[in-house]
């Protein structure tokens, strides 16, 4: 037989007569608590989270580790978004969240969802709510941040409406109201905006926040807002022509100031050589018949409405200079009229 | 054998890096007689005015560039057929020439926009047989030659902006000149023209920027008298429901036209 000593020592010597929790073994008159095969000292069976003793010797486990009730639904049981209490047995996932069955229930009506629902703005409905919530809502203007209808203030941010209050300023960090600015992707409240010196686009008068500019006759534009003054097609960096301030496509220029070279047929964008009905760019104001170059100063004749300089003229056989100079003179309408306009 | 100044010219021109060439009144009867010229692969312009150039080489076509090529006031009778071989020609002046007719394919230039042909020998039948294929043409200038009649394929040059044809022998504007829609300018005096097809007042030739030149025709008296006046009393009265009466009944009755004598030019076609 043992005696109680022979006990005590059995028990400190024994491995597989250890705590589990701490390691150590068992004095003779201590309390020892025994839960599926494994051994605690009682002071040692306790809440993994509270360290407090369980309830009814009641616990959950999870990996290895014990929780009290309380504890236990508090960091692992699902958790429902209706009554805010713990799920116990059957859960419903639904919109990102869990629900008891008695609790997912129309937003609006509060009927049981057990037929199905319909997800608007992240909040379950029944078909019918979900139709007068949408009718209701088309004229409503919701915030991309707390999806809540926005009543008065509101600004636009990467192309979604928002409450204002929801950001701050980049540069004061002061909250910002409906006159907050966008530049680049940051917003700034009106102040802050006006000391980062931001170009106006003399098109619509509201300042450049894009990264792309255009300088032209002097000013600055929207990339979207220059363009030709006549047909308001914006040029998207093709050439334009400038003309008292105004800018037009090479189209309406020509069409509106007829100036085409009558050699080169393009758009004449210098100074300008008008005979009859045509013109000439400087570059090809020549002589018809030997391609001489001409100027402002130099005589011609007209020959069927094209220019001849005189020297050409005079290399003519007698004939046909008197047919020019008849074919010229006829009628007042075609008597030669010629201008030089310097460019600017 | 190509002269000093020839000569100069043709030296500065090697020197120069210039794309443009003139030779003008140097005496030169054959673009032979320059055989440098036709190496000169990179010239754009060409100008060879006021010579003696009686034909043009074939080989010409080998200027592949050639942008302008100027042969005003020389005595070329006949083209080549490669001349329309260009495919970047522009500009072609063939003024004061003797040619008798056009080579065949003469409408085969893809660009050409401006085609002088002033004082020739040329009359409708002369035309190649493409000549209405120039549609990029916006000039064509043929006045004092020998057109009788100004073929209805003239409506294919839809491009066309300006039409000379001042002293010539028509006997009629076709109808089809109306569908010239960018015509700005019209030079036809001194032919024996009684009247014009009423859809001309559709073009825009009768506005103070258009020119439009109708001297010296045996006009019926509404035209000659509302052109006395004024060019826009011309367009109403061609407009008007009276002119229409007046012009079917020319139309029927063409004989006047017939009548009226050819002129005495043709002198010019019976010297060679």
């Amino acid at each position: 037989m043992n005696t109680m000593s022979d006990l005590g020592n059995a028990l400190q010597d024994d491995p597989l007569l250890r705590c589990t929790f701490c390691r150590k073994s068992f004095n003779c008159n201590q309390q020892i608590i025994n839960a599926k095969g494994q051994t605690f000292h009682s002071h040692c069976f306790v809440c993994a989270q509270c360290f407090q003793p369980f309830d009814d010797g009641v616990y959950y486990e999870f990996e290895n580790r014990k929780y009290c009730e309380n504890d236990f639904q508090l960091l692992f049981a699902p958790f429902c978004r209706g009554c805010k209490l713990f799920i116990k047995g059957r859960v419903i996932k639904a919109i990102n969240f869990n629900w008891h069955p008695e609790c997912f229930r129309c937003h609006s009506c509060n009927v049981l969802l057990d037929t199905g629902f319909v997800k608007n703005a992240q909040r379950p409905f029944c078909r019918e709510c979900n139709l007068k919530e949408k009718i209701k809502n088309q004229n409503q203007i919701k915030c991309h941040k707390c999806s809540t209808p926005i009543e008065n203030d509101m600004i636009r941010y990467k192309g979604e409406t928002y409450h204002p209050y929801h950001f701050n300023c980049k540069l004061c960090d002061q909250e910002l109201n409906c006159n907050a600015r966008e530049v680049r992707g940051d917003l700034y409240c009106p102040k802050c905006h006006d000391k980062l010196d931001i170009p106006i686009c003399s098109a619509c008068h509201t300042p450049i926040d894009q990264e792309r500019i255009v300088y032209a006759l002097g000013k600055t534009w929207h990339v979207e807002h220059f363009a030709c003054a006549k047909c308001e097609i914006p040029f998207n960096g093709s050439k334009h022509f400038e003309k008292r301030g105004l800018a037009y496509c090479e189209a309406h220029y020509s069409q509106l100031f007829g100036n085409l070279c009558f050699v080169c047929n393009s758009t004449i964008t210098g100074d300008v050589f008008s005979f009859m009905n045509k013109s000439w760019c400087d570059k090809h104001f020549s002589c018809y018949l030997c391609d001489g170059m001409m100027n402002q100063k130099t005589k011609f004749y007209d020959f069927d409405s094209k220019p001849v300089c005189k020297h050409c003229f005079d290399k003519l056989p007698s004939k046909i200079r008197s047919a020019i100079l008849k074919a010229s003179d006829t009628k007042e309408q075609s008597k030669s009229i010629f201008s030089w306009i310097k460019d600017k | 054998m190509p002269g000093k100044l020839l000569k100069k010219i043709l030296e500065e021109h090697k020197q120069s890096e210039h794309d443009s060439l003139s030779i003008i009144d140097q005496g030169i009867n054959s673009i032979l007689e320059i055989p440098e010229l036709l190496t000169l692969k990179r010239l754009t312009r060409l100008t060879l005015s006021h010579n003696r150039l009686n034909s043009i080489p074939a080989q010409i076509a080998e200027l592949i560039n050639l942008e302008q090529l100027n042969l005003s006031n020389n005595q070329i009778e006949e083209l080549p057929t490669s001349i329309s071989s260009f495919q970047n020609l522009k500009i072609l002046k063939l003024c004061f020439n003797r040619i008798n007719s056009l080579p065949r394919g003469f409408g085969a230039f893809p660009v050409l926009e401006i085609l002088d042909l002033t004082t020739n020998n040329l009359s409708e039948t002369s035309l190649s047989n493409n000549f209405f294929e120039l549609k990029s043409l916006r000039a064509l200038y043929l006045a004092d030659n020998f057109f009788e009649d100004l073929p209805k394929e003239i409506n294919k040059l839809e491009n066309l902006q300006i039409l000379v044809l001042r002293t010539n022998e028509l006997i009629s504007i076709p109808d089809e000149i109306s569908d010239l829609k960018n015509l700005k300018e019209l030079h036809i005096q001194s032919n024996r023209l009684c009247i014009l097809p009423p859809s001309i007042v559709q073009l825009d030739l009768f506005n103070p920027k258009s020119i439009l030149k109708l001297d010296n025709n045996p006009w019926v008296d509404g035209i000659k008298n509302a052109y006395d006046i004024s060019i826009s009393h011309l367009s109403d009265f061609l407009a008007s429901e009276n002119y229409k009466k007046v012009y079917d009944q020319e139309i029927n009755n063409s004989s006047k036209a017939s009548l009226q004598p050819k002129s005495e030019r043709y002198k010019r076609l019976n010297k060679k």
